[in-house]
């Protein structure tokens, strides 16, 4: 293009209009006695098969709550659901950009989610800003609450914590994962991982516990974004002659895909090991047949095994027809957290707390009983009783095969 | 040296998705210099057609004897038609509107039809990964120490094939004659009583039926798709039609094949990550050098 002719401003303003129109508008509901928590899930393409169960897990606490009466009735109870999906991936711009819708509409006094650690990445900045309690559910990667990269997320309010997860980190899961390996006498491991924040953060945590654990770690790779095609990846690990395949990432950023091709590349029945990212149906569905003999850590319990989380399965089989994930229970257990938060808020003043009242009481949060078990968070946001459950693809079904207890 | 061979021939298969597309690319520009954005999602409706007439012919796993043949044929061929067809009505509502507009609004178009299509694959499949019904068997046959799978041999060979009928249509035929002298120079195309609407609207029919053949190949060989599949593919495949000099139909086919070897090396030699920047790096230096592609001094479409 040398020069730009002179007809040619109608499709420019035509393209920032429809890019426009692609962002969601901020909405600005009057506070009156309605009270919303504001949720930022993957709700479309590739993650909605996660994204999905967790807002729905959300989402039941909040009706749950709004039906027994808020207060004795005297607020209604809203969930707002914004997805931070763009051209089917979970998008960290377009987390960023529904917080701060969510912060924009008064009568959002928390809020959950979101499911990817780099989209939290992008989110925690602003709802440290404003001063919003925010609970993830899922988002596992250190740097999001310890640390020096911590810190650097909270430049407003270095020392307010504004970011809370019922999940466990990664270097636990990294543990964890390395932990199991072992236990299933694995002793050569190739890393593969999906270059997002998540991934690299979980592979590197469980490199550093493989070595210790007796792993001989053969080669780490990271993909790059939007690859389809891993003959030549598989080609390369085959040459290794690898017990186990780890992958560090989500089912939507290759985790699913790497594994499909396994087996075309004489990689059939080497075992594929993994995070909770790639913990959904959404991975066994996109890799056939190949998904068995897959392994996982989720960060959570078992809801299907746990006597305190029966009265929820019921209760969301019932509302949704579905089965729950373990990370529903989380969500379910993120509003009911707030909500307690926003009531003592209310029973403190009379009136619809501030956002700083309910942040400070979500932050107190200590021995909450729940259905994912007893909730409390730590001075750095984190839950106070993590745990990991290890699961395996048979024959298309999810089995739990271990439950690991973060010392 | 085995395994390096073995990459070969990965890169090769690879490469071979890339030259189909890569010569839907490079068949628009060379007739009416147009960087048809839509392609890459042509690409993907070829595969989703594939599922829908798979699915009609009921084959759902491994196909083997007459009807894997048959299956095979039936399905390359109505999805080769049924994405020219697409690629003809985005021709005749898209862009012939347009022909003479500034070149910057043919463009924007193209990049709106993009999304148009992308939205409508949504609305048709789901925003999520499909599998793609497992109908090639797959033996692997060994050539010295390197396994070659059925699966690449196909794609290799396919896309072989289809890039010499193409050559041969152009260059041999009327109506191949007709679009390089619609490329040339297209009043005086219309002046020697050439159709210069039907040359343009077979130029997208056929660059388009190409696509749709490569998105039964990547179906097949890669047994998943998703609406968004042409994004990476089409930028690839426009990448390889540049490299190979745009315009070319050899160079299309060198230039697919070029940056699936690339690939495929690198992730062997260096690391995956690497893949892209080595990629595009060679891109550039190709440029800086023969700013007009590998190919791009001895012009088939377009002189």
């Amino acid at each position: 293009m040398r020069l730009i002719p002179p007809g040619s401003a109608l499709p420019i303003a035509l393209a920032l209009v429809i890019a426009l129109a692609a962002c969601s508008s901020p909405a600005s509901a009057p506070a009156g006695n309605t009270i919303k928590i504001g949720i930022d899930l993957p709700l479309s393409g590739a993650d909605a098969a996660v994204g999905q169960p967790i807002d729905n897990g959300a989402i039941l606490a909040v009706e749950e709550a709004n039906a027994a009466g808020f207060d004795g009735g005297k607020f209604k109870l809203e969930a707002d659901s914004l997805d931070d999906t763009t051209q089917g991936l979970h998008d960290p711009a377009q987390g960023a950009q529904n917080v701060k819708t969510l912060i924009g509409d008064p009568a959002v006094l928390a809020m959950v989610g979101p499911y990817n650690s780099n989209v939290a990445k992008s989110e925690i900045p602003l709802t440290n800003d404003a001063g919003l309690a925010q609970i993830s559910p899922a988002t596992t990667a250190d740097g999001l609450t310890i640390g020096a990269p911590a810190k650097t997320l909270r430049q407003s309010h270095p020392d307010t914590i504004a970011f809370f997860r019922t999940c466990t980190r990664d270097s636990e899961q990294g543990a964890a994962l390395a932990h199991f390996a072992q236990q299933l006498h694995f002793k050569r491991v190739f890393i593969v991982d999906d270059n997002e924040t998540y991934g690299l953060d979980l592979a590197d945590a469980f490199a550093a516990s493989a070595a210790t654990d007796g792993l001989t770690v053969l080669g780490h790779e990271h993909l790059a974004s939007h690859q389809q095609d891993f003959k030549a990846l598989l080609t390369k690990i085959a040459a290794a002659k690898p017990d186990v395949v780890f992958f560090g990432g989500v089912s939507s950023t290759g985790g699913a895909l790497l594994r499909r091709q396994m087996p075309d590349a004489g990689l059939r029945s080497v075992p594929f090991f993994g995070g909770d990212g790639i913990a959904s149906d959404e991975f066994i569905k996109t890799a056939g047949s190949a998904a068995n003999g897959s392994y996982w850590t989720i960060a959570a319990p078992d809801v299907n095994k746990l006597p305190s989380a029966q009265a929820f399965v019921a209760a969301y089989r019932k509302r949704f027809n579905a089965e729950p994930i373990g990370y529903s229970a989380a969500a379910y257990t993120a509003v009911m957290v707030e909500l307690a938060a926003i009531q003592k808020g209310i029973g403190a003043v009379g009136s619809l707390p501030s956002r700083a009242t309910v942040l400070a009481n979500v932050a107190a949060t200590k021995g909450f009983a729940s259905p994912i078990g007893t909730v409390g968070f730590d001075a750095n946001g984190d839950t106070t009783a993590p745990v990991l459950t290890l699961q395996t693809v048979t024959g298309g079904k999810v089995v739990t095969v271990d439950v690991y207890t973060v010392k | 040296m085995t395994l390096f061979a073995q990459q070969i021939v990965n890169g090769l298969a690879l490469g071979g998705i890339y030259a189909l597309i890569a010569l839907g690319y490079t068949m628009v520009f060379g007739i009416i210099e147009l960087i048809n954005f839509a392609h890459g999602d042509v690409y993907t409706l070829g595969t989703f057609f594939s599922l829908t007439i798979l699915g009609l012919l009921g084959a759902t796993g491994e196909l083997h004897g007459p009807f894997l043949i048959v299956a095979v044929v039936v399905t390359v061929v109505l999805s080769m038609l049924l994405s020219g067809l697409v690629g003809v009505i985005i021709e005749r509502l898209a862009y012939r509107p347009l022909r003479n507009a500034p070149r910057l609004a043919p463009l924007i178009t193209a990049i709106g039809v993009s999304f148009i299509l992308q939205n409508l694959m949504i609305y048709w499949h789901g925003p999520s990964p499909l599998p793609f019904p497992q109908i090639l068997p797959n033996p692997s046959f060994a050539v010295g120490p390197v396994q070659i799978a059925a699966k690449q041999a196909f794609v290799i060979v396919l896309a072989v094939v289809l890039m010499i009928v193409l050559q041969l249509f152009v260059t041999r035929t009327k109506l191949g004659s007709a679009m390089r002298a619609t490329a040339q120079d297209r009043d005086a195309a219309r002046l020697m009583g050439i159709d210069v609407n039907t040359t343009i609207a077979l130029t997208f029919f056929i660059g388009s039926a190409l696509a749709g053949a490569a998105g039964f190949v990547s179906g097949a060989y890669y047994g998943t798709t998703w609406f968004f599949n042409g994004f990476a593919a089409g930028l690839k495949a426009f990448t390889a039609a540049v490299l190979g000099g745009i315009g070319n139909i050899a160079g299309a086919m060198l230039g697919g094949f070029a940056i699936g070897l690339v690939e495929a090396l690198t992730t062997q030699l260096l690391s995956d990550q690497w893949s892209n920047i080595v990629v595009f790096g060679l891109l550039v230096v190709v440029l800086i050098v023969r700013p007009s592609g590998l190919l791009g001094a001895t012009l088939s479409t377009k002189a």
